[in-house]
């Protein structure tokens, strides 16, 4: 146990995590050169494309350090975004010490603080890293009186190194055997251990990511789940060194992987506790918190006939992603569906590309809600995330709505355009300080449900690309909200229906009819779209008629090429959403529905 | 409008040839077309004399398919008028011997108003060719370059008057509309000039833009566009009007003519599914619910029949729910509009009851008359009928 370090590394975003992760890996021969890639533990793509982590990896390497002795050093990745602050808790809940990395050219951000002190929350060792030393930008002296004035952490015990050259990183892993503590624990106490992870393997079904804090778990033992209170039997355990190497046993203070004939990630509870079904102890330990979703969308296949396809495709994604939360849904406009709960947006828009590349699904996405709490005149208190289940205005006492904290991370010249966009959306209590010079955190704080509409898009378009963005859920506020629908030729197209705060109805109603008199073509008969909150209509567009269509020629040889035309428009009516008798095409509901859900 | 028999329409077969040579190529033209020497015309000449070789022998065998004999001849190209004479007589001797033929077939004949004099139109006469549609397309001289015509609109004018003065029993031009920019106002200077001349037959055929034209490349380039469509509407609506108003009635969505006797004979079977034999590269043909339509390119076409093959490219069997919906959108092109009896005789299928409440939507916003289970497009319907064919349930 003395030769076990169990460590995570904590970064704010594009500071290095990966990268660093990648070399510490590769210098310990984790990995075959040839097998190397970067972002090693990012294995989505999606992961590696954006350069942040989602589903945290966990890895075992074999240090042999200045001492002569060799050490396994586990490290427990953590997902590098506040969609997935729980499974950041629950991985830092595993370690004993964490790698914290500052980068040498940008210094502290506030992510980093805030990472620090979630890893302070948890008692972890803390070494400070200063990264990317390589930079020419990079000012060592500078990081670490940041370190020192903004961390409070000890400037000299700062590391510099660069992950990128390999500059250093022997005194990092140095730093992890000598400054971090070996955890502690009693191999001979009744077994507890923390499930900090799983996977979903196709052919052995769940694999639970493990630290074992008390006890040992052995194959072939009975455990008992304790919060899901369900018993398996341990088929196979080990170390995870990239593939997964059975070992007899896991004992205090080591982490490791378990496989137990569990068919599905449902079944089980990420935090949950693992001990032994005969002779248990007798408090499970902290770290259970069940993920509850916050931002709420329903997915339509574009064709009907994947809804099957979707279902099942949801069914193996949630297999691997407990967060992930579904259920059936109908839309008169667009058939049958799911109602999704997600994380975040990040979150979301995880899901909905996974379901795009990894099952070829086109999809419709009606637009992203927040779960609004209503109290009705009785007294009874409900929660309200589809705009379909809105009770009728007359019997809601007040609407309650979730506000985040918003931090976004700015060049200086920009703090007027993001204070007049949060303004725009309803941010309170906008502040800013100045991070270093020419760097500015901006936080306000302003409902979840403004920033879901576009928000991102409009921050990197007012800072040119410069800002990044980040946020908490802080408290619910009482809110004017209401219900916008959108009629076309008197009928509501349920899909577009949404709750909006009042100040903004009229914009969003009739941003919605434009987009829609925008992409619904011309029909035989006129087309009114409109906007309405109850009876009351505020805004409105029209669709006139068409007036010519017929092609001047139709002669012997322009009849065949006519009627594939014409059957092809007949198929392609076949795909088109009616709605009363007005034929609104898909793309008239992607464009509408388009939001660039970003983090 | 007027109502049209269908009735008058002969149900003989007709004969395409298509001559593929012009002059000069038009920017607009997406039809199969090419230029070429005397000497490469004479050769095309023999070529297509093989395939009418090929068909003599296959229509004596086939007369499931082709029943009675061919009444009508069209010489489109292309430009036939770019043939000599010679050539011509060649050809249409080739015909009457090979092929049946009625005795006297109606021979319709398309020609450019730089081809025309008076001794070629004698000559043109001497040859049975009854009817000549000449390719006007505008009697504005600056609408003509845009066009890429080789001719200018005083030289349009006085072989419409040849044309005329020649004895041709049918005289038709060919007008193009809604070029960019163009106002309604020159667009009714144009017809005025037509109908000045008192052709028996008009076509006029809104500008249409294709891809892998020299406009339709420009079209991509952004550098030019297809009248917006209201303003086609506009110039449909203002066509038809001024034609009805000066005797000329519509029978079809571009064409017009002063009395039935002057409409096209051989047109009018494409849209009354009237059996079409079509030879020459890219000519189509239909008959015994099939169609199958030729190589479009010359030298494949010519390959082929060199080796003795029948120049065909491809070939479809019309499913009957096919051929039901070519005979709503061919119908719905015509004022006399489809019957929907008729129809659920021959397909079974009972249009009007599948469509009541849209047929009565239609009939509110005045695209079309009901007549018993006759539907006719009016003006405004006739206009939209590709949408109105689309949108029957059938």
């Amino acid at each position: 146990m003395d030769t076990t370090r169990n460590f995570c590394i904590i970064a704010h975003i594009d500071h290095g995590k990966s990268t660093l992760a990648d070399r510490l890996i590769q210098q310990c021969g984790g990995v075959e050169q040839r097998e190397f890639r970067d972002q090693i533990l990012d294995s989505m793509d999606i992961e590696r494309e954006r350069g942040i982590t989602i589903k945290s990896n966990t890895v075992t390497l074999e240090y042999t350090a200045r001492d002569g002795i060799t050490y396994h050093l586990n490290l427990i990745d953590t997902p590098g975004h506040v969609d997935f602050s729980h499974e950041v808790r629950r991985s830092l809940m595993s370690c004993e010490g964490a790698l914290l990395i500052v980068d040498a050219a940008q210094g502290v951000e506030a992510q980093t603080v805030a990472n620090l002190y979630l890893a302070l929350e948890y008692d972890l060792e803390i070494v400070p890293v200063i990264n990317k030393i390589d930079l020419p930008a990079a000012d060592v002296e500078r990081a670490r009186e940041e370190i020192d004035a903004d961390l409070g952490l000890d400037p000299f015990e700062a590391l510099p190194c660069s992950a990128k050259t390999g500059e250093g990183i022997d005194e990092v892993l140095e730093a992890i055997v000598q400054r971090l503590p070996a955890p502690s624990g009693d191999p001979a106490l009744p077994p507890s251990a923390l499930i900090f992870d799983a996977q979903y393997d196709a052919y052995r079904g769940v694999v639970l990511l493990v630290r074992v804090r008390e006890g040992t778990l052995e194959k072939g033992q009975t455990i008992l789940l304790m919060h899901s209170d369900k018993e398996y039997q341990i088929e196979e355990l080990g170390l995870l060194k990239l593939k997964r190497v059975p070992t007899k046993q896991l004992a205090s203070g080591e982490v490791g992987y378990v496989i137990a004939g569990i068919k599905a990630i449902q079944d089980i509870a990420i935090g949950d506790t693992i001990t032994d079904a005969e002779k248990p102890v007798t408090e499970p330990l902290p770290g259970y918190q069940e993920a509850k979703p916050v931002v709420f969308s329903s997915i339509y296949p574009l064709s009907s006939d994947e809804y099957e396809d979707l279902g099942r495709a949801l069914d193996k994604l949630a297999l691997n992603d407990a967060a992930l939360t579904y259920e059936k849904d109908s839309s008169a406009a667009l058939g049958f569906g799911y109602r999704c709960g997600f994380l975040g947006l990040l979150h979301l828009e995880v899901v909905q590309e996974r379901l795009k590349r990894e099952y070829d699904l086109a999809l419709l996405l009606s637009a992203p809600s927040v779960r609004y709490k209503v109290q009705l005149k009785t007294g009874e208190r409900l929660q309200i995330e589809s705009p379909s289940l809105y009770p009728d205005p007359g019997a809601i006492e007040f609407v309650e709505e979730p506000f985040i904290k918003a931090a976004v991370m700015i060049p200086e010249r920009y703090i007027g355009a993001v204070m007049e966009l949060c303004r725009e959306r309803r941010g309170e209590n906008t502040t800013f300080n100045y991070l270093s010079v020419g760097r500015v955190e901006l936080t306000s704080e302003m409902p979840l449900a403004e920033v879901l509409f576009d928000f991102y898009d409009r921050l990197k378009t007012v800072t040119q690309g410069y800002g990044s963005f980040d946020y908490e859920i802080i408290d619910y506020r009482i809110s004017d909200l209401v219900k916008v629908d959108i009629l076309v030729n008197g009928e509501q197209v349920d899909a577009l229906s949404q709750l909006v705060h009042r100040d903004k109805a009229r914009a969003r109603a009739m941003h919605y009819c434009e987009r829609l008199e925008e992409h619904i073509p011309k029909q035989q008969f006129k087309i009114a779209i409109q906007g309405a909150i109850g009876g009351t209509i505020i805004a409105r567009k029209t669709i006139s008629a068409f007036r010519k269509d017929v092609t001047a020629k139709c002669y012997g040889g322009d009849i065949s090429r006519k009627r594939k035309l014409l059957e092809k428009q007949k198929e392609g009516k076949k795909r088109m959403k009616m709605v009363g008798s007005v034929e609104i095409p898909q793309k008239a509901f992607v464009a509408v529905l388009k939001t660039e859900p970003g983090s | 409008m007027k109502e049209h028999s269908p009735g008058a329409v002969s149900t003989a077969p007709g004969l395409y040839l298509h001559l593929p040579f012009c002059s000069a190529i038009c920017p607009y033209c997406d039809f199969s077309v090419l230029t070429g020497t005397a000497e490469r015309k004479r050769f095309f000449v023999e070529i297509l004399r093989r395939e009418i070789e090929l068909w003599a022998s296959r229509i004596s065998s086939d007369r499931d398919s082709w029943r009675s004999a061919f009444d009508t001849l069209y010489l489109g190209g292309g430009t036939p008028s770019a043939l000599t004479s010679t050539d011509l007589g060649r050809i249409l001797r080739e015909v009457v011997e090979q092929l049946p033929t009625t005795p006297r077939p109606w021979i319709q004949f398309e020609a450019n108003p730089e081809d025309v004099d008076a001794r070629r139109c004698a000559s043109w006469r001497e040859l049975g060719i009854a009817s000549v549609s000449l390719g006007v397309q505008s009697f504005d001289d600056d609408q003509l370059r845009f066009l890429g015509r080789r001719h200018d609109g005083a030289t349009g004018e006085s072989a419409v008057r040849q044309v005329l003065a020649a004895g041709f029993s049918a005289v038709s031009l060919d007008l193009i509309f809604g070029l960019p920019d163009q106002t309604p106002e020159a667009w009714r200077d144009e017809l005025e000039r037509a109908v000045r001349l008192r052709p028996h037959h008009i076509s006029c055929y809104q500008l249409t833009i294709h891809d892998g034209t020299p406009f339709g490349f420009r079209q991509a380039r952004g550098q030019l566009r297809e009248m917006p469509e209201e303003a086609q509407g506009e110039l449909f609506r203002l066509t038809h009007r001024f034609l009805a108003d000066h005797g000329y009635t519509a029978y079809e969505v571009s064409n017009f003519a002063l009395s039935e006797e002057f409409r096209s004979r051989h047109n009018q079977k494409y849209w009354h599914h009237v059996p079409y034999l079509g030879l020459g590269p890219s000519a189509h043909s239909f008959a015994g619910g099939r169609r199958w339509w030729n190589e479009r390119k010359v030298p494949a076409w010519q390959r082929r029949i060199l080796a003795g093959e029948f120049p065909v490219a491809e070939e479809e069997k019309l499913s009957p729910s096919q051929h039901l919906l070519e005979r709503l959108f061919l119908g719905l092109r015509t004022p006399s509009g489809v019957d929907c009896g008729k129809l659920n005789e021959e397909f079974g299928v009972d249009l009007l009851a599948k469509n009541t409440g849209l047929i009565e939507r239609w009939s509110a916003a005045g695209y079309v008359d009901v007549d018993g289970t006759v539907v006719r497009p009016t003006l405004d319907g006739l206009a939209i009928s590709e949408s109105l064919a689309a949108s029957l349930e059938v």
